[in-house]
């Protein structure tokens, strides 16, 4: 019989919903609270594959991975890691990214914030 | 006012904090993409740069050497099963004509007196009975040998050896 008892068996018991939790709900971030609307409205994937289009007709993606493969040409292939790679582009992509790209995002998301209604 | 504008700072805020955000994820996928085609090789022109940096460095490398002979280097060629020929071959086999042991790279020449062409091996012939036929058909061969074979001058040069 001592067989059938399962390892899951013994696990502790799950913590019951603490009402701590709830105050921390009112703790959360205006950006985060924003980040889950857009998430939630599907604006955000919108977004994502607008900048991935835009970025990606101007140019930048292909500076960007130019950028990567001469840091690649320098590290030896074999040695990179993603977390480098990214360390080493985002200043760069980030300063890169074309004015008007940036204008036509931040209006859009400015729009949104307004109509959020925050 | 000041609450507007308030508003407008923060809201200016928040959208950058959106924005980068965006521009973080496209950031990754690019450094994501790049890292695979690194570590999987799939950059033909990257392997051709580093290969073509190792070989530089290796030839320099091979010139700066002083103790490099650099013609024979130049043939000692790699085939493709790995084995590497030195540039005069170094096989002894007897020849034919003669029965002596002879190297091989330098059996031409010695087919050319052993046959032929010098005068001893001329005097050799004519001792023998059927010596203006042999010294007829040798010279014929002999000829026909040298205008396959030789520039011009090639028979000048060889009557006089």
């Amino acid at each position: 019989m001592a067989r059938s008892v399962k390892h899951s068996a013994n696990r502790p018991p799950t913590p019951d919903e603490d009402v701590r939790d709830s105050p921390e709900r009112d703790e959360l971030t205006l950006g985060e609270i924003i980040n889950i609307k857009l998430v939630e409205s599907g604006e955000k994937e919108n977004l994502m594959e607008l900048v991935r289009d835009r970025l990606v007709e101007s140019g930048w993606k292909d500076e960007m991975r130019i950028a990567c493969r001469e840091h690649v040409k320098k590290k030896g292939r074999k040695d990179v890691t993603v977390d480098e790679l990214i360390r080493v582009i985002t200043p760069k992509g980030r300063a890169s990214v074309p004015d008007a790209i940036k204008e036509e995002l931040l209006d859009r998301i400015h729009n949104f914030i307004r109509s959020a209604a925050l | 006012m000041s609450n507007v504008e308030d508003n407008k700072s923060s809201h200016d805020q928040l959208s950058s904090q959106v924005f980068l955000d965006l521009v973080d994820s496209v950031i990754a996928d690019v450094a994501s993409e790049c890292h695979r085609v690194a570590r999987l090789g799939l950059d033909r022109d990257l392997e051709v740069v580093e290969e073509e940096l190792r070989l530089s460095v290796e030839a320099r490398a091979k010139v700066a050497d002083p103790s490099n002979n650099l013609e024979t280097n130049t043939k000692y060629v790699v085939d493709i099963f790995g084995q590497s020929h030195p540039p005069v071959a170094t096989e002894v086999f007897n020849c034919m004509n003669c029965g002596r042991q002879i190297v091989a790279g330098r059996f031409a020449p010695h087919l050319e007196r052993c046959m032929g062409k010098g005068r001893k091996a001329r005097a050799k012939a004519t001792r023998s009975t059927t010596a203006s036929q042999n010294r007829n058909s040798r010279r014929n061969t002999s000829d026909n040998n040298q205008l396959a074979s030789g520039p011009p001058g090639f028979e000048e040069n060889v009557r006089k050896a």
